[in-house]
């Protein structure tokens, strides 16, 4: 799954960041991806790839560990 | 000695309307006498709807508000495009940080309904557990003044009135309030809501209130004062007023529309829905006196009028009560038989409409009104478009079901 895809995708049809911000290093609140932003990203996920996230799932700081989270736990991770 | 009290002026008003968003023309058009109303329906089974009512299908919130629109219920954002034009109007610029002299007031009495609605169809209907994360910040009552007040750097007090009917008039009222008491110098207010959801639909019709299409068909459905009205007609939309402290606007060139000058807030405390004369009349009492106007000074009332055989005798008793024998040449109307009943909008479209009557010397009808019912006689019906006459200053009615009664008085800017 291209987890960095459907973040730039949700960004930019739900808000004014611009798509290309978003890149593995940066900092989500600085780019403007605040937490409720950031749960919306995770149901976003959990509808397109019927993962459900677990509730202890600890909070990203920066787009690449928010990736690395969405990706680990895509359902083809494993393939 | 304490300061006389200060002054309010309206600088700014703005409306969603299924008309469009233009003050001017959706006053231009209730003179015509021209009705929003319309046979609303939708097919969804056993769920459907079909009634007379006021919807704007032309609203565009993606155009009206812009990406942020997604995080808004509909009724917030109708409340951000109303909101928008208002300020836009007054010219006022957007602060860089939060101007704590500058307040939010708003009114909704139904707020995100429509969101929560959609949680409930997600998981009743569709068989799902769970509901978008941002369900609660849509749905909550005061998710409009927040957004507002985030938008507009509105730092002051941000609160919301969810008073049914009274709601926009009421937030009207407080912010009037906050200006004059010297707590604030600029106010946002109005109201807005959404109310065509099903559960609310469903309730309106279980109370049998509301106006069946009818021999006279769904343009003509609300008829207030009429022998044979038939009920009210739900509606959506939004208005805004921008109010502030009169030397304040002078000082910055604004243009004053009009004066909002009292302000009454009185409850029946008797019945949840049977209304009281001695309630109303004493908020219009307190309006006027708090104004230092009196009775005669009223060119015009704009009534809550909304056509229910209850409601409406009782509004008329207690104008009559109020403005004794001048009350037969007093001319009254109910813009809701064209506009619809807005809820928690309500009171702000009937607001804007008593500014605009003022500014153009002309009086809206009480549309459809063809055989006054005689128990609602006793005051000057306006009946016929384009009735022009000089309105120096006016009354606006706002009656909640729970009893509250919130009545505005308003003055003309050049009076």
């Amino acid at each position: 799954m291209d987890a960095l895809k459907l973040i730039r995708d949700f960004v930019s049809s739900h808000s004014d960041i611009d798509p290309e911000s978003v890149v593995p290093d940066a900092v989500l609140a600085d780019i403007g991806i605040d937490s409720l932003m950031l749960l919306e990203v995770m149901f976003e996920y959990e509808e397109k790839t019927g993962v459900k996230l677990p509730d202890d799932l600890p909070t990203p700081t920066t787009v690449r560990e928010l990736m690395d989270q969405l990706e680990k736990l895509a359902p083809d991770a494993a393939q | 000695m304490s300061a006389p009290p200060r002054r309010v002026a309206i600088t700014g008003l703005g409306v969603v309307s299924p008309w469009g968003s233009d003050v001017p023309d959706f006053f231009g058009r209730l003179m015509a006498g021209q009705s929003a109303v319309y046979h609303y329906q939708t097919d969804e089974a056993h769920l459907s709807m079909s009634m007379p009512a006021v919807h704007c299908p032309g609203f565009d919130a993606q155009t009206e508000v812009g990406r942020a629109a997604s995080a808004m219920d509909r009724s917030a954002q109708m409340s951000f495009a109303a909101c928008r034009q208002a300020w836009t109007q007054a010219g006022r610029p957007i602060p860089e940080s939060p101007d704590r002299r500058a307040a939010m007031y708003w009114g909704t009495a139904l707020a995100g309904t429509l969101t929560y609605e959609q949680g409930y169809r997600e998981m009743l209907i569709k068989g799902r557990e769970r509901v978008p994360p941002l369900s609660l910040i849509l749905g909550m009552n005061n998710a409009a003044a927040s957004h507002l007040a985030i938008h507009f750097r509105l730092g002051g007090p941000c609160l919301t009135y969810t008073i049914a009917c009274a709601s926009a008039a009421a937030a009207i009222g407080e912010a009037w309030q906050s200006i004059r008491d010297g707590r604030s110098d600029v106010a946002l207010t109005g109201g807005a809501d959404s109310p065509m959801s099903l559960a609310v639909v469903r309730a309106w019709e279980a109370l049998r209130v509301l106006a069946p299409v009818g021999k006279r068909g769904a343009e003509a459905a609300c008829r207030p004062f009429s022998a044979d009205r038939a009920g009210l007609v739900l509606a959506e939309g939004a208005a805004a007023l921008v109010l502030e402290e009169w030397e304040h606007a002078r000082a910055r060139g604004a243009t004053i529309l009009a004066e909002l000058a009292g302000y009454g807030a009185s409850c029946d405390a008797s019945h949840l829905v049977k209304p009281s004369p001695d309630g109303q009349l004493a908020a219009m009492q307190q309006a006027l006196e708090l104004a230092g106007l009196s009775a005669d000074d009223i060119d015009y009332v704009n009534a809550h009028g909304t056509a229910t055989r209850e409601g409406d005798p009782i509004e008329i008793d207690a104008i009559r009560r109020l403005y004794g024998p001048r009350a037969a040449e007093l001319p009254v109307s109910a813009t809701k038989s064209m506009h619809g009943h807005l809820m928690g909008a309500t009171g702000a479209t009937e607001a804007l409409i008593c500014v605009e009557a003022m500014r153009q010397g002309a009086i809206p009808p009480t549309a459809h009104l063809e055989t006054v019912d005689p128990a609602c006689e006793g005051v000057l019906h306006v009946r016929e478009p384009g009735h022009r006459r000089p309105v120096r200053a006016c009354m606006s009615n706002s009656f909640a079901f729970g009893g509250t009664n919130s009545v505005l008085v308003f003055r003309s800017a050049s009076d």
